[in-house]
């Protein structure tokens, strides 16, 4: 074996050279033993058996670190699942929506179609929550998601927003392909479901907001949630396709709450006071207590523009409290000023969401105390679908101003749905009749004979009648002709600012006796 | 000497009346993972679930996978294995079996047939 010409044993050269391979990295490199079976041959033998080893060791490596990798991309994966997904209903949740919606948006085309969002809120989820348990709730929430899965296509994604709210995207389709779904997934809820022993429905306020040029995810989704204010606003449980109007008058209403949280620390609400006049004498009975907004910039703001801005956004009650203490503080201060003419009452309105003021009871008579004023002088007008439908609380509330002697009015009666049944129940004294049914009695006898019978009505549930909007002689004679004891209008005076009301007392007063 | 006589392409075994188990592998083969399973299988079959002292002619064996070497670390009826080899080669083979797998019985290397012998018999 060994070589003549250089004297050296060809298997070194081979053992060399094969060394030189596994070195390179070719782990599959072998030499093959001569038959001598010597020891160079046992160093190749062992060289070679060194090189499977090494193989097997890095080949195992490999694939253990393929196998991790796989493992740690399937945990990935599944934690970017759980991370995307509403654990109770397994539908995407809010992060998996946005990057969907981004999609939808990226992917559209100029096709005339475009993506859409719908943004789903149930309408009655919160009793089914309070009255049946959070189990029961749950179990509609993953009824509701089921029945919207199968409203929608397989390219359209549904989602949890959290709470009752759901949220669809909609991938790029035409205007009525969108409203077909959205119609779709509002029918689908309609059905009644059962829990345990109870049926129940869960139907949805559905706002829809169609992609435009230059929509983000975030515009598209805040744009079909206003949509979807809209139908909760139309009476719950219907469809509305977002307008750009819709969202002005968001913008508009965000702008007054904020301007309105200041107005009252501001200093820029201020009362203005209207008569309330006994018919017959034309004494002045009462003043009704009027809210007016000097809005630094916009002028004078009338309550229409602001009072359901201020009853959604829970402002009404610190306006509430700001017109009690400032309306019998006044009234204090026209006692000290004139005492022969403060002998008529405060009217104050009371908003449905003061009733639930868990101090009012306490800050009217803390507030009439401190002004010295008797409870008898203050009236509180509520309207009359407040104590129509009044709950626990409510009647607790109202009982306790009756105990305290404050005086109850039904405000704007004849504009609710009054049931007469419940006229005879109702805690109250007097009822104010909305202006709206006297305005045609001077020309309708029809309306004339119908306004006499409200207020033999009235008179006969044993409340007295007080009928506002009296413009004209003509309509304080006629109602007084009808047994009407009592009147307000500018017949009998516009609302006025305090320092104007005692010189228009006293003239009303002149004119009395004159 | 009864034998009970298993053949391979590879190599034969044997059983013979004083229990002990005789591999051998032809001069020169490449032992193979389906050979050692063949051979391993065998001796089971041989054995029928008794054990059994080995004796292991690998002399002049050409190589032995790793594979096949794992075959071996599979208990199987041989109490404890003598492998018998002669040259530098052979040393190498059986001490890569010994050194990378953990036999499931005792197991040794032998140059000399006489010493293996004893050795299986005497349990020492």
């Amino acid at each position: 074996m060994i070589s003549e010409n250089s004297g050296e044993d060809p298997r070194l050269r081979q053992l060399v050279d094969g060394i030189v391979r596994l070195a390179a990295g070719d782990l599959s490199t072998r030499m093959t033993p001569s038959e001598n079976r010597d020891d160079i041959d046992a160093v190749i033998a062992g060289v070679n058996l060194l090189a499977e080893e090494l193989e097997h060791i890095y080949s195992d490596l490999e694939q253990r670190v393929a196998d991790r990798t796989a493992m740690l991309r399937r945990t990935q994966a599944e934690l970017e699942q759980m991370a995307k997904t509403d654990a109770l209903t397994g539908l995407a949740n809010r992060i998996l929506l946005n990057e969907r919606i981004q999609e939808a948006l990226q992917n559209s085309t100029a096709s005339g179609k475009a993506p859409a969002v719908l943004v789903l809120d149930l309408d009655s989820f919160k009793a089914i929550n309070d009255t049946l348990g959070h189990g029961a709730g749950d179990a509609v929430l993953v009824e509701v998601a089921t029945r919207l899965l199968s409203a929608v296509r397989a390219t359209d994604t549904v989602a949890r927003l959290g709470g009752d709210e759901f949220a669809v995207v909609i991938t790029e389709s035409t205007q009525n392909e969108i409203l077909q779904i959205a119609h779709r997934a509002s029918e689908k809820l309609q059905d009644s479901l059962r829990i345990g022993s109870e049926t129940v429905w869960a139907m949805a306020s559905i706002g829809v907001c169609i992609s435009a040029p230059g929509d983000s995810a975030e515009s598209l989704m805040r744009d079909a949630d206003i949509a979807m204010y809209q139908a909760k606003g139309q009476g719950r449980n219907n469809v509305q396709l977002f307008h750009p109007d819709m969202l002005l008058a968001v913008q508009e209403r965000s702008r007054i709450t904020a301007e309105l949280r200041n107005a009252v620390s501001g200093g820029e609400l201020a009362l203005q006071y209207q008569p309330v006049v006994e018919l017959a004498s034309g004494r002045v009975t009462g003043l009704e207590a009027l809210l007016r907004w000097h809005h630094p910039a916009r002028g004078l703001i009338m309550p229409d523009s602001f009072i359901r801005i201020a009853e959604e956004s829970g402002l009404i009650l610190e306006l509430g409290r700001w017109v009690l203490h400032e309306g019998v503080a006044q009234l204090r201060r026209w006692n000290e000023t004139a005492p022969n003419l403060t002998d008529f009452c405060l009217h104050i309105n009371l908003s449905a969401a003061e009733l639930f003021r868990s101090d009012l009871l306490a800050d009217i008579r803390e507030t009439l105390d401190r002004n010295h004023v008797a409870p008898q002088r203050l009236v509180l007008e509520i309207t009359e679908t407040v104590l129509m439908s009044r709950g626990t609380t409510e009647e607790q509330v109202l009982g306790g101003l009756r105990d305290l002697g404050v005086g109850l009015q039904i405000d704007d009666f004849g504009t609710g749905y009054s049931s007469i049944s419940y006229l005879r129940s109702l805690p109250a004294d007097t009822v104010k009749v909305d202006q709206s049914l006297i305005q045609d009695i001077g020309s309708d006898p029809q309306q004339q004979k119908f306004v006499a019978a409200i207020l033999q009505l009235i008179s006969a549930a044993g409340l007295k009648a007080i009928v506002e909007g009296i413009e004209t002689a003509e309509q304080a004679e006629q109602l007084q002709a009808m047994g009407c004891l009592y009147g307000q209008g500018y017949y009998y005076g516009r609302p006025q600012p305090p320092e104007q009301v005692l010189d228009r007392l006293e003239s009303l007063a002149q004119r009395r006796y004159s | 000497m009864d034998v009970i006589a298993a053949d391979g392409p590879k190599g034969s075994l044997e059983l013979s009346d004083n229990g002990l188990l005789h591999l051998r592998w032809l001069p020169g083969v490449n032992i193979e993972v389906d050979d050692a399973r063949v051979a391993m299988a065998k001796v089971n079959e041989l054995c029928q679930q008794e054990q059994h002292p080995m004796l292991v002619d690998m002399e002049a064996v050409g190589s032995v996978s790793r594979q096949a070497r794992a075959v071996w670390s599979i208990p199987c009826s041989a109490s404890r294995i003598a492998l018998l080899g002669t040259s530098p080669v052979d040393r190498v083979l059986a001490n890569f079996f010994l050194g990378v797998h953990v036999p499931p019985c005792p197991t040794r290397f032998f140059t000399s047939r006489s010493q293996a012998l004893d050795w299986l018999s005497t349990g020492d």
